[in-house]
């Protein structure tokens, strides 16, 4: 223990070290160069100017490898599909001339067939640039109204909860309970298989968790003072909805959008191959790759091709969702 | 001195959030319970209590950001529990509110500029011209820097932000500012600053707070008269000064005696009363008196029988117990009779 | 004989993308046997990572111990192997963490987590340590420990949970006790419960206790000795009437002048420290302190003031003489004069 065992009540004239005999609050005097002044312009720690939130994300999303590799791909797989028709068929064939002069069919990759050709002798390069025409647009179709309807009920369901909440999240329990590639089957026996039914089912199916994902997005997000706040000053359901809450919440549905376009392309090419998808003789990787099952060993690069084409195309979805979470997380700094 | 806000009778109840299939109804947490106080206009009135009292809930239920179950809330002589859109909004412009957190209460999505011009958009106050000057004006007024308009609030620290979140509650001159817990995620040396700004703003604009805190020396600090609650109730309430100098309530007192003085010497030499036990649940309180379970001085079975009322024991001073009296503590340090 | 715990100039940084971050740069104290140590700063002061750096539990590899020795009765923790800084991590030196809610492990029951290092350390049998629980349990004051140490963490109140914590951090008899915040998150009725229960296990126990606490309350209740840190550095250091009612640092004077009383009768002004706390990353140059410090000079952002030894044991890194001092007038407590 200290020796410093003052008497409290002694007067603090006492003793000469006693520098700091000194009671500020009870004397009321004020110490001449101690600032009580709160108003001193405080600045801000950073130095460089404004910036707005998703410049900044997106200066995050660059400084992510993995993330730009992602990008790029699905910027190189765009161009090609979109301009295919600019350079496939001149150089490697029409996808679906089917070419019936014996020996034509089930070629090995060469200069002519770089991909190979199939057991109809079509051009397995040109296959498969076009096949990615229907994984894209079936992959971003199929999001969209997932989106639509997820969007829809997860934010009716997050911001007025009780009764519209419970019915919701039911009814999204009820498709979570099916097999969801059954479920897509059963549907597209209802629907006829065709190309436009196929997204339409993945759509339908995938919105309980763009509606789940959202609503709980938005329950966190309402938690937030920031809304009281809004309340608090007048401001209307929909401001609240749109300025404060949507804008926060949003973040974890661009994420899980863009995984999902992934997750599509794959049921795309699950229910092609089932023969329950995109019909012959459109190309489709799904498509590809159930034409090739029996001639795997034969002629791999049958099999190959497709496969490479949805392992690098859904894999790149998945890199771009996962460098958007960090790169759209507003506490990250830099 | 004129009555800004009346408080009467405000309970508030909240169910029990139980499994899907088990009934919801029954069992509530009773967050505030009976609950009655008034302001006048230009004064502080300090709302103290532990985690839980009710403290907070009583100021959202002030606001209407929170429905009531029942009581009357009567501000400038209308009455809040009746107000329709047109009139609440109108309300609103009188009534704003300080949050604790500095990080949860600023959208993070919207620049400082657009959080303290929001509330003047909303009720359609000025142009554009004349808001952001007024934006402007109130940056300065809370001491941040006017050219920081465009910046977002992660680009600010704690102090910084609360003093933002301050600047947006001024914006539409309201009368009242409920603060709830406005310091206590702060640092010491910042939370001396947003008091000092507090209490620069209300000279300056005549404003009347609501200041609800479980920090009793800041409490004591802002407020001209205290209420401490415990348990969803009014203890204890009066001038501060009666208060924290002759606390009638024995929890008043024993929390009083509770928080350590930065003074080693005092600290050591002065009286403590330290408290058996934790706060009973709010779901199923005590009967009788709610504090009867943790008090020192509890005779029985009076106190866990009979629940005493607010009851008055000074000038401006009112204590809800059945033994209630002076307890005049040693705060001070030293021998008893220095006090 | 050597002391208990001697930290000689510890240093622990962490790199971030923002670039390194210096959360404790050149400490030094000394624990003697049945001392209590208060460390005392603001948020990013580096009080916990001192902490932390101690026990060697820095989170690595973004956090490394730069420099600097920790001796444990003679023996530097930092050159320790892995078995080593084991054996010393709740046996000889335990911890009290501020948050009671996440520091018990939900899945296990409270007895069997207090018994946990009796088993790892002194080889009891999983039913010998689970019966010394249930005695710590009612050491530190919890009714029916012998039925609550059966609960699972859950079912007790947080302030049963700080209880447990401490009963945990005793099980083994430690010669420390580091307790980082320990009343933080709790209602000030249960802080002077576990506050008084900390003192009292300090008395029966005889170890020496480190608490790192921004309340300069708890300090005043508790401390022997108090260091004072800013960003990362220690600005004072002394005993706890010392620094009370003779400081030496004007943030030491600063943070004095911004508390509110209420254990002096009249309300007086605030006189809070102007400014901000630094970025840790962007440290002002000279003293960290300069440029909120109303006394600043030159000097002050130019050079780095050392800490010296002004009276018998009372240090300061502050470059204003003991003569100027005496003309500040700083904020101290004056022994309880009015």
């Amino acid at each position: 223990m200290t020796t410093d065992h003052r008497d409290p009540r002694r007067p603090r004239a006492n003793g000469p070290t006693d520098v700091a005999g000194h009671e500020v609050r009870a004397e009321g005097t004020t110490l001449p160069t101690l600032p009580g002044d709160t108003h001193a312009h405080v600045q801000a720690e950073t130095a460089t100017g404004s910036r707005t939130l998703w410049g900044d994300a997106w200066r995050r999303l660059r400084k992510n490898k993995l993330a730009i590799v992602g990008l790029v791909w699905i910027v190189a797989v765009l161009i090609m599909t979109i301009s295919a028709d600019l350079w496939v068929p001149p150089l490697f064939g029409d996808p679906l001339a089917v070419n019936t002069t014996p020996g034509a069919s089930l070629q090995a990759p060469s200069l002519t067939h770089p991909f190979g050709t199939d057991k109809l002798g079509r051009d397995v390069l040109s296959r498969v640039v076009y096949g990615a025409r229907v994984s894209l647009t079936v992959g971003v179709l199929a999001v969209s109204i997932s989106l639509a309807i997820g969007l829809l009920l997860g934010a009716l369901s997050g911001y007025y909860g009780r009764f519209v909440d419970s019915l919701v999240m039911r009814s999204a329990d009820v498709f979570f309970a099916f097999p969801y590639i059954l479920f897509a089957i059963a549907l597209i026996a209802v629907l006829g298989p065709s190309y436009r039914n196929v997204f339409i089912a993945i759509g339908i199916l995938g919105w309980p968790s763009i509606a789940r994902v959202f609503r709980s997005s938005i329950l966190s997000v309402k938690e937030n003072e920031y809304v009281d706040a809004a309340r608090a000053m007048g401001a209307s359901d929909f401001r609240i909805m749109f300025r404060h809450i949507m804008p926060n919440a949003i973040a974890p549905i661009i994420v899980y959008g863009t995984m999902s376009i992934g997750g599509a392309i794959i049921t795309e090419a699950a229910l092609s191959f089932l023969g329950m998808g995109v019909q012959p003789p459109t190309p489709s990787w799904g498509l590809m790759l159930s034409d090739a099952k029996s001639l795997m060993f034969r002629a791999p690069w049958l099999t190959i091709w497709p496969g490479f084409a949805i392992l690098t195309t859904v894999l790149a979805f998945v890199l771009m969702g996962d460098g958007m979470r960090d790169a759209l997380d507003v506490k990250m700094k830099d | 001195m004129t009555e800004l806000l009346r408080v009467e009778n405000l309970c508030k109840y909240f169910p029990v959030e139980q499994g899907v299939l088990t009934s919801r109804i029954g069992r509530k947490v009773h967050a505030v319970d009976d609950v009655s106080f008034s302001i006048n206009a230009g004064e502080t009135l300090g709302l103290v209590g532990e985690s839980g009292c009710g403290k907070s809930t009583t100021g959202r239920c002030v606001m209407r950001l929170l429905e009531p179950t029942s009581g009357t809330i009567t501000f400038d002589g209308r009455d809040v529990g009746s107000m329709k859109r047109t009139a609440l909004k109108a309300f609103r412009r009188d009534v704003q509110i300080i949050f604790q957190d500095p990080y949860a209460s600023l959208n993070p999505r919207m620049t400082i500029g657009e959080i303290v011009w929001e509330p003047l958009l909303v009720h359609g106050i000025g142009d554009r011209e004349e808001r952001r000057n007024r934006v402007k004006e109130l940056l300065e007024v809370v001491g941040l820097n006017p050219e920081h308009i465009n910046r977002y609030p992660h680009e600010f620290s704690g102090g910084q932000r609360q003093r933002i979140g301050i600047a947006r509650a001024l914006a539409l001159q309201p009368k009242l500012i409920v603060c709830d817990e406005p310091v206590s995620a702060l640092d010491v040396s910042i939370q001396a600053q947003v008091v000092n700004l507090l209490d620069e703003l209300q000279d300056t604009f005549g404003l009347t707070y609501l200041f609800i805190a479980h920090d009793l020396s800041v409490i004591r600090h802002i407020s001209d008269r205290v209420a401490v609650m415990y348990l969803g109730k009014i203890v204890e309430m009066g001038d501060w000064r009666g208060l924290y100098d002759e606390p009638h309530h024995p929890y008043t007192q024993s929390l009083l005696s509770a928080v350590p003085v930065p003074d080693p010497v005092k600290q050591r030499t002065r009286e403590r009363i330290i408290l058996q036990g934790d706060v009973p649940s709010p779901i199923d309180p005590p009967s009788g008196c709610r504090f009867h379970t943790r008090c020192p001085i509890a005779q029985f079975p009076k106190c866990a029988e009979e629940e005493p009322p607010l009851a008055e024991v000074a000038p401006d001073h009112r204590a809800a117990c059945h033994f209630a009296k002076p307890f005049p503590i040693n705060l001070q340090g030293g021998s008893a009779d220095a006090g | 004989m050597p002391a208990l715990l001697e930290v000689k100039n510890l240093a622990t940084h962490f790199t971030t993308r923002d670039g390194i971050v210096k959360a404790v740069d050149g400490v030094s104290f000394t624990l003697e046997q049945g001392k209590i140590l208060a460390v005392v700063g603001e948020s990013g002061s580096g009080k916990s990572v001192t902490a932390l750096s101690i026990m060697r539990l820095v989170a690595e590899p973004q956090g490394r111990i730069v420099s600097g020795e920790v001796l444990f009765k003679g023996d530097d923790v930092l050159k320790m192997n892995d078995s080593q800084v084991r054996e010393l991590r709740g046996d000889r030196i335990a911890m009290i963490f501020q948050d009671p809610m996440t520091s018990l492990n939900p899945v296990f029951r409270v007895g069997r987590q207090i018994g946990e290092s009796l088993v790892l350390h002194k080889g009891m049998s999983r039913k010998e340590a689970f019966e010394r629980a249930a005695e710590l349990l009612d050491m530190v004051g919890i009714p029916h420990p012998r039925e609550r140490a059966r609960d699972y963490p859950h079912q007790f109140s947080g302030g049963m949970r700080q209880r447990a914590m401490i009963a945990m951090a005793l099980a083994c008899d430690p010669d420390i006790l580091i307790a980082d915040e320990p009343t933080t998150a709790l209602d000030v009725t249960i802080q002077a419960q576990i506050l008084e229960l900390m003192m009292e296990m300090q008395e029966r126990t005889g170890a020496a206790i480190i608490i790192i606490t921004h309340d300069l309350g708890v300090v005043a209740d508790m401390a022997d000795d108090v260091m004072v840190m800013y960003a990362g550095k220690q600005v004072e250091y002394g005993t706890s009437d010392q620094v009370f009612y003779r400081p030496l640092h004007p943030y030491t004077w600063g943070l004095l002048a911004s508390l509110p009383r209420h254990d002096v009768d009249e309300k007086g002004a605030l006189r809070p420290i102007a400014g901000q706390p630094p970025s840790l990353i962007n440290v002002p140059s000279g003293c960290a302190f300069h440029p909120r410090c109303p006394h600043a000079r030159g000097l002050c952002s130019a050079d780095a003031p050392e800490l010296i030894d002004a009276n018998s044991g009372h240090l300061a890194a502050c470059h204003i003489s003991p003569d100027e001092r005496l003309l500040l007038q700083p904020p101290g407590r004056g022994g309880g004069v009015r």
